[in-house]
Parts: structure tokens; C-alpha cells; sequence
């Protein structure tokens, strides 16, 4: 079967010659130093993955506290409402009685202490919305990120394209400053770390040990 | 000083955080309030009018808290300026350096209403304010 071998032959050559390229690109990639860029680059997504856990986790939390709060607020709310049309009833059928009794004293004193309990819940539902604050430093960072990976991905597609081959489009990414890089933001994983706080508590006795 | 007089400036980038903080001061009985979104521009207003009181972020663009704060203790008349930073940062080492710059007070984010009315007032109290 001579026409089988000139084949085998021709892939055999085939394969020493894609193997010899490879190896050709591999050398000239470690010489320019984009292994080493590729590596910081595949390094930098679990750091994302983290960041984009904490966001989801976060604004699931948030949703949380609002809805819970939104219930909380409607049942005082019912409460009251149903209350109140108790309240006018009997006030039609027995005024002098009503307060005589003390029921509409005490309809009036629930009336104040249901409101003082919406209102804190309306202070919850506020003060959840500082998830926007929060995931919106970390998704900065992750921005950053993605922007470095493109950039390295980018040149490394440029410095393994022949220059005639390389679209016009194609140019690395201009990276946009976003805030003050040597400050962390929010801690998104605070598993195995003794170098962060992790509530209000140990702040204070972090500034109470150094005499503040 | 009564505390509807006590003006604050509160510091932060993100709108949300500024309105929440104004809102819980004016909960807590201080409703005098202004807003600057960057440390540069919070200097801009703490030179043009006078201010009792600043509650400010750290991470920020343009001028961050810790330059702001810095700015602020190196000015001859912003220097005795109550400081109280409230900000994401929480490796110690931020907390050390916001109180060794002269900050008045530290509140990590997520924080509750109690917290920050516990610390305004007790940096109210040891100011004479």
C-alpha cells in the first residue's frame, strides 16, 4: 500500500513540523516574557471569581433585609389599618365607653410604638442600600482586572501574529485609573486573615490598645 | 452648641453612602448637612465655609481620605476639625495609620446607625462641641 505510507509520511512530517513550531513560539514567548505575563494574568481570575462571589453575596443579603423589612413594615401597617376601623366602630357605637374603658388610650399607645417599629425598619431598609457602596469598590477592582487580563491577552496576540496578519481593531486596552490602587476596599474573603478587622468590635480595641 | 447648629460635611464617592449617612445624622438629630464626593473637593468647601464636623470615606478618586485628613491636620485653620472615617478599609494596619494621621474616629463599613451615633457623639463630647 504505498499510497497508506506516503501518507503516514506526510503526517509524521506534518506533526514534527507543527511540534517544531510550537516549540518555536513556546522559546520566543519565555524569551519576550509573556509566559510570565500570561501566568500573573490566569492568577488574577480566582481573585475576580472571590470579588464576584462577595458581590453576589452581598446584594443577595441586601435583598434580603429589604424584603424583610418591607413585610415587617406592611404587618405594622395592616396592624394599625385594621385597628383603627375597630376603633371607629366602637367610637360610633359606645364613645364614652371606648375611653372609658381606656381602649382608645390604649389603640392611640399602640399607634405610636407600631410607627417607632416601621420607622426602624425603614432605617434597615436605608442603611441596606450600602451594598451599592460596597460591591460597587469591589466591582471597580474586578474591572481593573478583566482590563489587565485583556491588555496581556491582547499584546500576547500581537507578539504571535505575523504584523500584515494582525486586524487594525486589535490594540491593547487602555486601562482607566480607578481610585487609590494600594487600598484594599471591602475584604472579600476574610478566611485565614489576621491582618483585617472584621466588625466594628475589633476596630475599637485595635484603637484602644494603641492609646486612641 | 446645639446640634441643629452643628454642620458636618460627609465625604464619600458613592451618592448612595452620602445620602444614607446624611440621613441617619438627621435621624440622630443633626440635620445640618453637606456632601463633597472626593477629598479635594471636600477641601474646597471646608475653606469656602465653615464646617464643625467631617465624616469621610478613605478609598476615593482624586484625593482619598487619608490626604484629605493629612490636608486638613496640616491647615492652620481646618487643624482642630473632628475627623470621623468611615470606610471599607479594615486591615489593621489603615486603622493605624488613619489614627496616627490624626483621625478622630473609625467606623468599618457595614456599619449600624448606633454605631455611628455612638461615635459622633462621643467625638462631639471630647471636642466641647
Amino acid at each position: 500500500m504505498p499510497e497508506a505510507h506516503a501518507t503516514m509520511a506526510n503526517d509524521e512530517d506534518l506533526y514534527r513540523h507543527v511540534g517544531k513550531l510550537t516549540r518555536q513560539l513556546h522559546d520566543a514567548l519565555r524569551e519576550l516574557g509573556y509566559d510570565r505575563q500570561l501566568e500573573s494574568a490566569v492568577g488574577s481570575l480566582p481573585d475576580a471569581r472571590n470579588r464576584l462571589s462577595y458581590v453576589s453575596r452581598l446584594t443577595g443579603q441586601a435583598a434580603e433585609k429589604v424584603l424583610n423589612g418591607v413585610d415587617r413594615t406592611k404587618s405594622e401597617l395592616d396592624r394599625l389599618a385594621s385597628g383603627a376601623v375597630a376603633i371607629a366602630a366602637d367610637l360610633r357605637a359606645d364613645p364614652v365607653g371606648i375611653v372609658a374603658s381606656g381602649r382608645l388610650m390604649d389603640f392611640l399607645d399602640e399607634v405610636g410604638a407600631s410607627t417607632a417599629r416601621a420607622d426602624a425598619q425603614l432605617t434597615e431598609i436605608m442603611l441596606a442600600q450600602d451594598f451599592h457602596d460596597l460591591t460597587g469598590q469591589v466591582i471597580r477592582k474586578v474591572v481593573t482586572l478583566a482590563q489587565g487580563l485583556e491588555g496581556q491577552l491582547v499584546q500576547l496576540l500581537i507578539a504571535s501574529t505575523p504584523p500584515e496578519a494582525v486586524p487594525a481593531a486589535v490594540k491593547a486596552p487602555e486601562v482607566v485609573a480607578v481610585g487609590t490602587d494600594a487600598l484594599e476596599g471591602p475584604v472579600v474573603m476574610t478566611a485565614g486573615r489576621s491582618d483585617v478587622v472584621t466588625d466594628q468590635a475589633q476596630v475599637d480595641d485595635l484603637l484602644e490598645s494603641l492609646g486612641f | 452648641m446645639t446640634t441643629e447648629n452643628i454642620r458636618f460635611l460627609i465625604v464619600d464617592d458613592f451618592s448612595t453612602m452620602r445620602r444614607i449617612i446624611r440621613n441617619i445624622l438627621k435621624e440622630i438629630g443633626y440635620a445640618n448637612a453637606e456632601e463633597a464626593e472626593d477629598g479635594q473637593a471636600a477641601l474646597v468647601k471646608l475653606r469656602a465655609s465653615e464646617f464643625d464636623f467631617v465624616v469621610s470615606d478613605i478609598n476615593m478618586p482624586v484625593m482619598n481620605g487619608f490626604e484629605l485628613l493629612q490636608s486638613i491636620r496640616a491647615d492652620e485653620a481646618l487643624k482642630g476639625l473632628p475627623v470621623l472615617m468611615v470606610t471599607a478599609e479594615a486591615r489593621k494596619e489603615d486603622i493605624v495609620t488613619a489614627a496616627q494621621s490624626g483621625a478622630s474616629g473609625y467606623i468599618v463599613k457595614p456599619f449600624t446607625k448606633a454605631t455611628l451615633e455612638e461615635k459622633v457623639q462621643k467625638i462631639l463630647l471630647k471636642s466641647g462641641k
